[in-house]
């Protein structure tokens, strides 16, 4: 070992660090995880462009079904799934590799990690959603004017950047990845029977239909299917839109809060 | 440097439970500044415990802490600047390489020079001919240094080494401690556990843990004449045991005591090693010897 270095101790007056830098190291480096993934990177990728190929040979055996109530939503709901299958497990893993105390330790804040989180993880989710959107378009020859196609990619965007939250705030409860497993079912089936994507939720008894607004996939859903309809706008639906903003502003605050500092 | 004047950690009755398994039961030690303070302990000792709640980790069920004057969990913030932490198991980003490990758990810090000071702490754990290949293809021991390394990148004035050598090759841990000799040189205070004898001896001050207690808190040296030495003397093919308790008061007295006899042909002395003091310890406090089985 070299033993002729000499760590100077002069310079320990350092001050604090502004919380966005911190927040941007945490970002950068997660990116670099990620960009240093490749298998994880194809199969993020590649996953949902097969899953919609599946989707399209599903409704075509249908017969004229007339899928647009359907197909957007089953979008979203991709959208959904995968991008909370792909946060749910960092933090957990963090946590396994003790890298989460040790952070802690050095003085990143919890708000820092999980916005450095979000953020990187959002960047591969504004990929995704632009690869299943596209592909939905193509497959299913969605004639939509730009102006819709551009409001349901927000909608979805939105959607992703809520269920990586989502998956954030439920790895907190996990202590190793076998705890974590389980949550997958627990979010994704509620959010297929109480989106409205299959089943009028209006339908359903009462407490059933307070339980469907638990799942972000509802207001997704909501806005979703006004505007696929002819002359739909993303301002008819306002309250839902805003629900889903609500939501995700309340899952990430609850993430925030959740994630334990010390034992 | 810090302002405070007192000494770098104080500890008084600090404890913490799990559940009903009792990790520290009551834990009091000093800790000045710029020495190497060893905490020795088998498993289950209740070391890596007390490393967690100095470092505001692990909150105490009571007790009172103070590192460089600040409170662990009241000035987490001011004191995290201060502080360095390498805990027992490597905690690194395994994808990423040795440079990229350093520098992110550097970037949590303003550092006037964060790429210079990545590059140092490279050269001072002789890292820099692999600091660019990810961490997952190292050995345990270069894990090891580049833990050591993330915990030394922001100039730390207190270390908290968690079994810095455990699985380290021999060759390897004394480079090690020559670091470790070196950041103490410099005026930083190192508090390290370990559960080899060894390298409990090369410290400035010791304090032996059983059991979430300790038994003992001193000098090497102080804790190594606590035990007895067995002076055999051999009368031809007779061999005569004696034991002291003071091994260089006592031995000119009992040698005395035979003369300069002619018949003596041979004179052998055993000293008791750290593990049998530790042992004995252990034995001579009521409830110490009890295990720890939880992993803390």
């Amino acid at each position: 070992m070299a033993t002729s270095v000499t760590l100077s101790q002069e310079q320990t007056g350092h001050t604090t660090l502004p919380a966005v830098a911190r927040t941007l190291a945490v970002l950068k480096r997660v990116l670099k995880q990620l960009v240093r993934d490749r298998r994880f990177l194809a199969l993020s990728i590649a996953a949902p462009l097969l899953i919609m190929y599946l989707l399209k040979i599903f409704f075509d055996s249908l017969g004229n079904f007339g899928p647009s109530r359907y197909i957007v939503p089953a979008g979203a709901l991709i959208i959904h799934f995968l991008t909370y299958i792909l946060c749910a497990i960092v933090l957990v893993r963090e946590r396994t590799a003790q890298t989460l105390p040790r952070m802690l330790v050095n003085g990143y804040r919890r708000a820092e990690i999980i916005l450095g989180y979000l953020a990187a993880y959002t960047i591969l989710a504004t990929i995704q959603t632009l690869i299943v959107l596209f592909e939905l378009a193509w497959v299913f020859n969605l004639d939509y004017d730009l102006g819709k196609q551009l409001s349901i990619y927000l909608v979805n965007w939105l959607l992703a950047v809520i269920s990586i939250s989502l998956g954030i705030f439920l790895s907190n409860f996990s202590e190793n990845e076998g705890q974590m497993l389980p949550t997958i079912p627990l979010v994704i089936l509620p959010s297929v029977f109480l989106s409205g994507f299959l089943i009028n939720v209006d339908k359903l008894p009462g407490w059933i239909e307070w339980l469907s607004r638990l799942t972000p996939l509802y207001y997704a859903n909501t806005v979703l299917q006004s505007l696929i309809k002819p002359g739909g706008e993303l301002s008819q639906e306002w309250p839902s839109l805003l629900g889903l903003l609500l939501y995700g502003i309340i899952v990430l605050v609850l993430a925030t809060f959740t994630l334990k500092e010390q034992e | 440097m810090s302002e405070n004047n007192g000494p770098a950690i104080h500890i008084e009755g600090i404890k913490r439970s799990y559940g009903h398994i009792e990790a520290l039961r009551g834990v009091d030690m000093q800790v000045e500044k710029g020495t190497i303070f060893g905490l020795l302990g088998s498993n289950g000792a209740g070391k890596s415990t007390l490393i967690k709640v100095l470092v505001g980790s692990t909150r105490p069920s009571a007790g009172h802490v103070r590192v460089l004057g600040l409170d662990p969990f009241k000035d987490a913030r001011k004191l995290r600047e201060l502080l360095g932490y390498m805990p027992q198991a490597p905690a690194l980003y395994e994808d990423l390489s040795a440079r990229d490990n350093i520098h992110f758990f550097g970037a949590s810090h303003r550092l006037p020079d964060l790429a210079g000071q990545v590059e140092r702490v490279l050269t001072f754990t002789d890292l820099v001919a692999r600091a660019g290949d990810a961490v997952s293809g190292f050995s345990g021991g270069m894990k090891q240094r580049v833990s050591l390394a993330c915990a030394l990148v922001h100039q730390p004035q207190v270390l908290f080494l968690d079994e810095p050598t455990a699985g380290v090759d021999p060759l390897l841990k004394e480079a090690f401690w020559e670091h470790f000799r070196q950041l103490a040189s410099e005026g930083v205070t190192l508090f390290i556990s370990t559960h080899l004898m060894d390298e409990a001896l090369l410290c400035d001050k010791l304090a032996i843990m059983r059991a979430g207690t300790v038994l003992a808190c001193d000098t090497p040296q102080n804790i190594l004449l606590r035990g007895n030495s067995t002076v055999k003397i051999w009368r031809g093919q007779k061999l005569e045991r004696e034991t002291i308790s003071q091994y260089p008061t006592q031995l000119p007295g009992l040698l005395q005591s035979y003369g300069l006899d002619p018949a003596i042909t041979k004179l052998e002395l055993d000293q008791d090693n750290l593990e049998t003091i530790m042992l004995r310890l252990i034995n001579d406090k009521p409830g110490a010897g009890q295990t720890v089985d939880a992993q803390v």
